[in-house]
């Protein structure tokens, strides 16, 4: 009888802990910039990044199971010229008065070995939710050099997605400034 | 062509402007000339962004409440029942609230209720006042709507947000051929609620959603709601339609130069 108490116990005890094997990470925003690029009247390529992110990202390498959430915030826009950046806020492109965040949630992580190499998710700007795959082009995991403690287990990654400016609303200027829009995500998250 | 349509002097100038002309002299014998204004701004909207209504953003609800306002404007009971009319500036206030209510839900309780209650009332005025030039007051209302709808775009504009200027300026742009009529024809166009409504609700909405979502200082919609007004309390000396609508649009322009111009004190030059 006791033995078998003592088994449920153990039992009860791993099962969570083995649904719980994924690592889990916060984003560390100051070194998380979500970038975009887009052609300007078909003379140059602006670029453009969003100070603020917020997030999580959740890793299993040895399952191959993953998932990552972002919120972008869409009054943190910075071109580097302040007056484009409040039109960029306004209306015409991220209506940020409304629409406060742009987000993402993966759906699906794909691994080639044990290194996470694309995100399937939906990005949502707007109010428009669309499938977006990132690929990512550069991924690594490690101890913070910088932590004198070496407590501070820290993930990275570069990834990048081609989307269409007008499948989520955003019109204006179209096609004068381009519809083709580089995403590009650098991330930094810092397990919990 | 195509190039030339994408054109914004083309979408919100010319556009509204040939279409509204045109929708004018069609309809001037069955006393519909008044649908020569949606029919301008639904030019620019069909030129200039969508009809789509999914998502429905606020830029979005203003053109849909600019159709359902024109439509309002055509019932034949609506037209003589005096209590519906005392409704209409009601019924404008809460289509504001429900206009900006997603940009008022991201604010702090206090701010939203100010702002909230500050579109209503705009809008609400505009919309008493623009009715009251409706039926007796054509040449009035021509100038007023020109002015309304020139001052709203122009600041809009220079407010960092060009679909919302495009929206005023097509007002004015369409509202400026009907003006041109009585000009040319010297004999006043009947206006009546289908000109006056989608006028007092597309540039209404649009003044709050400026003020809410870009960077129209707040002080520009008293001065906005002040043109209708001053269209309405002017005397006019007996003189020809042509030389009372001059003098009415030099007036009524007067108010809206006047709104471009602390819009461009605050935002300073347009960033487009």
């Amino acid at each position: 009888m006791r033995k078998s108490i003592f088994t449920s116990l153990v039992i009860s005890v791993a099962l969570p802990l083995s649904a719980f094997a994924a690592d889990s990470y916060t984003i560390d925003p100051p070194h998380t910039f979500p970038h975009f690029s887009i052609s300007h009247l078909g003379f140059s390529t602006m670029q453009g990044r969003f100070d603020k992110t917020s997030g999580t990202v959740t890793l299993d390498r040895a399952a191959k199971t993953g998932s990552v959430e972002i919120s972008i915030e869409t009054a943190s826009v910075s071109t580097g010229f302040a007056k484009r950046d409040e039109h960029l806020k306004s209306p015409d492109f991220f209506n940020a008065a409304e629409f406060p965040a742009i987000t993402y949630k993966s759906t699906a992580m794909h691994f080639k070995g044990d290194t996470p190499a694309s995100v399937d998710g939906n990005l949502t700007i707007l109010g428009v939710t669309k499938p977006v795959t990132l690929t990512i082009d550069t991924f690594n995991c490690g101890v913070d050099p910088m932590d004198p403690l070496k407590k501070k287990q820290k993930c990275g990654a570069g990834a990048s997605a081609q989307i269409k400016r007008s499948d989520f609303g955003v019109k204006y200027a179209l096609p004068a400034v381009g519809d083709d829009v580089k995403l590009v995500f650098e991330i930094e998250a810092i397990k919990n | 062509m195509q190039e030339l349509l994408n054109h914004p002097a083309v979408q919100a100038g010319l556009a509204p402007f040939l279409v509204a002309l045109v929708t004018a002299g069609l309809f001037r014998r069955i006393g519909l000339s008044g649908l020569s204004l949606i029919a301008g701004f639904a030019a620019t909207v069909y030129l200039a962004s969508d009809f789509a209504i999914e998502p429905l953003t606020a830029s979005r609800k203003i053109v849909l409440l600019g159709l359902i306002s024109a439509l309002l404007g055509l019932l034949p009971g609506l037209l003589q029942s005096r209590w519906l009319a005392m409704l209409l500036p009601v019924l404008g206030g809460a289509a504001a609230i429900w206009t900006v209510q997603r940009v008022l839900q991201q604010q702090a309780p206090q701010a939203a209720l100010l702002w909230g209650a500050g579109c209503a009332a705009y809008v609400a005025i505009l919309v008493w006042g623009m009715d009251m030039l409706s039926d007796q007051e054509p040449l009035r209302a021509a100038s007023a709507a020109t002015a309304l709808g020139i001052g709203t775009g122009g600041a809009a504009l220079v407010g960092a947000s060009a679909l919302l200027g495009q929206f005023g300026l097509a007002l004015g742009s369409a509202a400026a051929a009907h003006w041109l009529i009585q000009m040319i024809s010297n004999h006043s166009l009947p206006t009546g609620r289908t000109f006056t409504l989608p006028l007092a609700m597309i540039a209404g909405l649009t003044g709050c959603v400026a003020v809410l979502s870009a960077q129209l200082p707040w002080y520009a919609l008293p001065i906005l709601a002040a043109i209708p007004l001053a269209a309405w309390l002017v005397p006019l000396p007996n003189l020809s339609v042509r030389i009372q609508s001059l003098l009415l649009l030099i007036l009524t322009f007067a108010f809206a130069a006047g709104v471009i111009y602390v819009t461009w004190r605050v935002a300073g030059d347009v960033p487009f």
